[in-house]
C-alpha cells in the first residue's frame, strides 16, 4: 500500500477515486488480523524499543526517591504507563519519552510523601558553612570516593539529583533534559551550573568535617 | 563556561571561549580544574543499574495487560470500522460503471507506476533510512552504557538467550582466536523489528554485528557504505540480513566477515 501511495504523490495524481479505493484494500486484510495479533505485536515492539532503557530509567528513580523499593516501583508502574499509550507514541527518542514518565510517577510519589524537596526550599544556611577554606583541588582529591559523591548527592533538591543523573549519568543532551524536566533549554543550563556548584559545595562541607 | 564544558553552545561562542582560554591564564585554570571536577564527580556518581527481577516483574505485569486488553482493543477496534465503512459507499455514490472503469484504471495505472517506479524510487530512500538507523544504534549502544543485555564471550550462552527472545535463531560463534573477541549480545529494534546484535571487539573498537531474517526479495550482494565515519557491511547468508557496523577499517570489517562466515556455517 505504500507503494501505491508514493509512487502517486510522485506524480501529483492523488484523486478521488483511488483514494477511495485505497481505503477498502488497506482495511481487509486488518479486520483478519487485528483481533489475536496485534496486542502481542504491540508488545514485542514496546519491550523492543523500551525495556534496553530499563537501567536508565531505574538510575532516574532510584536518584529521584532515594530508595530502591519505592524506585522498583515506580519503574514498574511507569512501564505500564508507557504500555498503555505506547499507540500515541511516534517520537524516535524512546529513551526520553519513558524517562518522562518515569519522572512524573516519581514525583507522583514524592509528592504524595510530602518529600519533593524542590530547589525552592533548599535550605542555604546548613550547607553554607565550614567549607570556605576547601580549596578546589582538595576537593578533586576527593571526588574520586564513590561513597562520598553518593552522600552528597543524595543531599541535593530532587531537581538537582535529576538534572545531575541525566546529564553526567546517561549523558543526554541540554534539548533531551528539557524535554524530560519540561522546563526550556536556558533552565537547562542554569539549573545544571547550580546543582555542580551545589555538589562542590556539599563535598566541601563534608570533606571540612571530615578534617 | 557549563555550556562550554558540556559542548552545548553554539560554534562562535564556544570559539569565542576557546580564544579567550588560550589567551587568560587565569580563566583557563578555572576552566581545567571545573572539567576534571566534574569528570571525577560523573565517574565516581554510582550508576544504579536495575536488578533482574525488576525486568523479569515488569515483563510480566505487561503481560497481565495484555492478557486483560483484547477483549477492550477488539470491541474498540471493529466496532468503528463497520460503522465507518458502511455510509461510505453512500457518500461516494457508486450509481454508474463508469466510475468503477475510472476506478479500475487508476488503480491498474497507479500499480504499474508503483511496480516500475516504487523500488526505485524507493530503495535509496530505505537504504539510507536503514543506514541511519544502523549508526544510531551502534553509537547508542557505546554511548549508554548498555553494549551488551548479555555479556558473554561464550557462544553457548549468547545462542540461547538471544534464540529465546526473538523468532529466528542467528549463528553466533566466538572469534577470539582471530582477534574479534565476542563480547556479548543485545537485542535492538530495527527496520521495523526486533533483531539480534552481537557484539564483537577489536582491540579497543567495538563492532555491532546487526542479525534479522532478509525479505525475499532482498539483494544478496554484499556492499559496504561509509559514514561519518563508521564502515556498515550487509550480507545475506542462510536467509538472514547481516550487517556490521563499526568504526574500525573497512579491511578489518571485511576480514571479520570472512571469519564470521567460514566459523559459522555448519561444518
Amino acid at each position: 500500500m505504500a507503494l501505491l501511495l508514493n509512487a502517486e504523490h510522485a506524480f501529483g495524481l492523488e484523486d478521488f477515486e483511488s483514494t477511495a479505493k485505497i481505503v477498502k484494500f488497506a482495511i481487509v486484510p486488518k479486520k483478519h488480523e487485528e483481533p489475536d495479533q496485534s496486542p502481542k505485536e504491540e508488545l514485542m515492539s514496546f519491550e523492543a524499543a523500551m525495556l534496553p532503557h530499563l537501567d536508565a530509567a531505574h538510575n532516574l528513580a532510584r536518584w529521584l526517591l532515594r530508595n530502591e523499593q519505592d524506585a522498583q516501583d515506580v519503574v514498574q508502574e511507569a512501564y505500564l504507563r508507557a504500555f498503555k499509550s505506547f499507540g500515541g507514541f511516534h517520537g524516535s527518542n524512546g529513551r526520553a519519552w519513558l524517562l518522562t514518565i518515569v519522572r512524573n510517577t516519581s514525583y507522583t510519589l514524592l509528592k504524595k510523601n510530602h518529600a519533593v524537596d524542590l530547589t525552592t526550599t533548599f535550605d542555604e544556611e546548613i550547607h553554607g558553612s565550614g567549607h570556605e577554606s576547601v580549596s578546589p583541588a582538595t576537593i578533586l582529591e576527593h571526588a574520586e570516593d564513590a561513597e562520598l559523591v553518593k552522600e552528597a548527592m543524595d543531599e541535593l533538591p530532587a531537581e538537582f539529583r535529576e538534572i545531575l543523573a541525566l546529564r553526567h549519568q546517561e549523558g543526554l543532551s541540554y534539548k533531551e533534559i528539557a524535554d524530560i524536566a519540561q522546563i526550556p533549554l536556558g533552565t537547562v543550563m542554569s539549573r545544571l551550573a547550580r546543582a555542580r556548584d551545589k555538589l562542590k559545595e556539599c563535598l566541601a562541607a563534608r570533606i571540612g568535617k571530615e578534617k | 563556561m557549563d555550556g562550554y564544558l558540556d559542548g552545548e553552545l553554539d560554534p562562535i561562542t564556544s570559539q569565542a571561549i576557546e580564544q579567550h582560554l588560550r589567551e587568560c591564564h587565569n580563566c583557563d585554570q578555572a576552566y581545567k580544574t571545573q572539567r576534571s571536577l566534574i569528570r571525577a564527580i560523573g565517574n565516581a556518581t554510582p550508576y544504579y543499574k536495575a536488578p533482574s527481577e525488576l525486568r523479569e516483574r515488569i515483563q510480566s505485569s505487561l503481560r497481565k495487560e495484555m492478557a486483560e486488553r483484547p477483549t477492550r482493543s477488539v470491541a474498540r477496534d471493529v466496532q468503528p470500522l463497520f460503522s465507518r465503512r458502511q455510509p461510505q459507499p453512500r457518500t461516494i455514490g457508486w450509481e454508474t460503471s463508469w466510475n468503477w472503469l475510472a476506478l479500475a484504471a487508476a488503480v491498474i495505472f497507479a500499480a504499474i507506476i508503483a511496480w516500475n517506479l516504487g523500488p526505485r524510487l524507493q530503495r535509496p530512500g530505505a537504504n539510507q533510512f536503514l543506514a541511519t538507523q544502523l549508526i544510531a544504534s551502534h553509537v547508542r549502544s557505546l554511548m549508554a552504557n548498555h553494549l551488551t543485555d548479555v555479556g558473554s564471550s561464550d557462544q553457548h550462552t549468547v545462542k540461547p538467550w538471544l534464540d529465546a527472545k526473538l523468532d529466528f535463531a542467528p549463528a553466533v560463534v566466538d572469534l577470539s582466536n582471530e582477534g574479534f573477541p565476542l563480547i556479548g549480545g543485545r537485542l535492538d529494534y530495527l527496520d521495523n523489528r526486533a533483531v539480534a546484535a552481537l557484539i564483537y571487539q577489536r582491540r579497543k573498537h567495538f563492532i555491532n554485528l546487526f542479525v534479522w531474517p532478509a525479505a525475499p526479495d532482498e539483494t544478496r550482494t554484499p556492499k559496504t557504505i561509509t559514514r561519518q565515519g563508521y564502515q556498515l557491511l550487509h550480507w545475506v547468508e542462510s536467509d538472514l540480513n547481516y550487517w556490521a557496523v563499526s568504526d574500525i577499517n573497512e579491511k578489518e570489517l571485511q576480514e571479520f566477515k570472512q571469519l564470521f562466515e567460514e566459523q559459522s556455517v555448519p561444518h
